[in-house]
């Protein structure tokens, strides 16, 4: 069995995937907004639906204000109306089709993480069907249906968290760190220390 | 290339490496992220850090280009936060690091899978229906 890998080259490799991400798609790394595309799938389709009627029943006018909004404030004046359903949104993804990413686009992207991890498992020889997590996990939460129980109330507890806090390990951690937006360095520093605690609290229990 | 398929190439190889990164530093393995939260072991903590402050110094220059992703306080930033702090020492799952888990034959991450799915949704319904405050989201 391989070692991981030494702390730099995770390092390197881990910024690497974050600026590809930057200069392949043109946004930052972040994976619980995928999470959310998928999980409201619905919402998108209605979206791209609409999208695709108002963008076919808008005027020469419109085009026209757009054009000028454009070339006055450039394409950063439209990417603050993102997340503004109704008309705005429309009138940002009319001007660049592109932007609109399916929400089947963000699903290959979860599960090619799960190819990714196998590749890795495989490489590594440390792939192995597994009904538990792991021997500490197992230690904490004790039988199998208990560490099950425990799985499923922690995904739970990431999901709904994670939406809440509108960012996860990736967006807010990652990079949303690496911009220094404060509102991502409060919330790194919530979940880390959150992680800790609850951590030292479970070895505590385990002796 | 239509640009649609283009989307599909690209997210399916960032999420390849993604997962490959991450299983090899070994974010995947609970016993390690354990270690890391209780301070044992500082390795996968500094490959956290180190591609902060990587990230950071490689997209500095283009910052202008860097859509603004509203990441800004809401009343849910912080017991968000917590909330997932919590989950991730009791899972050791992140939304990303579960398919990780279950690529490297953790069959039970498929609790988890459906525990965060779950919590998902949850959230959608219940912002929709209470909370109603603008939320930032992850790279929509």
């Amino acid at each position: 069995m391989l070692e991981y890998w030494p702390w730099w080259l995770g390092a390197v490799g881990l910024a690497a995937v974050s600026v590809l991400n930057f200069f392949l798609v043109g946004r930052l790394l972040g994976v619980s907004g995928s999470w959310a595309k998928i999980v409201g799938w619905k919402d998108d389709q209605e979206r791209a639906a609409e999208l695709k009627s108002l963008v076919e029943d808008r005027g020469d006018i419109e085009d026209a204000l757009l054009a000028e909004t454009l070339a006055e404030f450039g394409e950063s004046s439209l990417e603050d109306l993102n997340d503004e359903p109704g008309i705005d949104a429309p009138t940002q993804s009319a001007a660049k089709p592109e932007q609109h990413t399916p929400w089947t686009v963000h699903l290959v992207f979860l599960l090619s993480m799960f190819v990714g991890g196998f590749l890795a498992a495989m490489v590594s020889g440390n792939f192995k069907f597994e009904l538990t997590l792991s021997p500490i996990h197992s230690q904490i939460f004790g039988d199998d249906w208990e560490v099950w129980l425990a799985l499923l109330f922690g995904g739970v507890m990431v999901g709904f968290g994670t939406q809440m806090a509108g960012g996860c390990t990736s967006g807010h951690g990652l990079s949303g760190c690496a911009r220094l937006i404060p509102a991502s360095l409060v919330a790194t520093a919530t979940f880390m220390s959150s992680a800790i605690l609850l951590s030292f609290l479970m070895e505590a229990t385990v002796r | 290339m239509r640009p649609v398929l283009k989307q599909y190439l690209f997210y399916g190889f960032l999420g390849l490496s993604m997962g490959f990164v991450v299983a090899r530093i070994g974010f995947a393995n609970y016993d390690e992220l354990h270690r890391m939260f209780t301070f044992s072991d500082l390795r996968m903590l500094f490959s956290f850090a180190g591609a902060v402050v990587l990230s950071m110094l490689i997209l500095a220059p283009f910052s202008k280009k860097i859509p603004r992703q509203q990441k800004f306080f809401q009343p849910g930033t912080i017991p968000g936060s917590m909330l997932f702090g919590f989950g991730w020492a009791i899972s050791g799952a992140c939304p990303s690091l579960v398919f990780v888990q279950l690529g490297s034959g953790k069959l039970a991450a498929i609790l988890t899978l459906v525990g965060i799915y779950i919590g998902v949704l949850l959230h959608k319904k219940i912002h929709a229906r209470y909370f109603r405050w603008d939320t930032g989201s992850c790279g929509v």
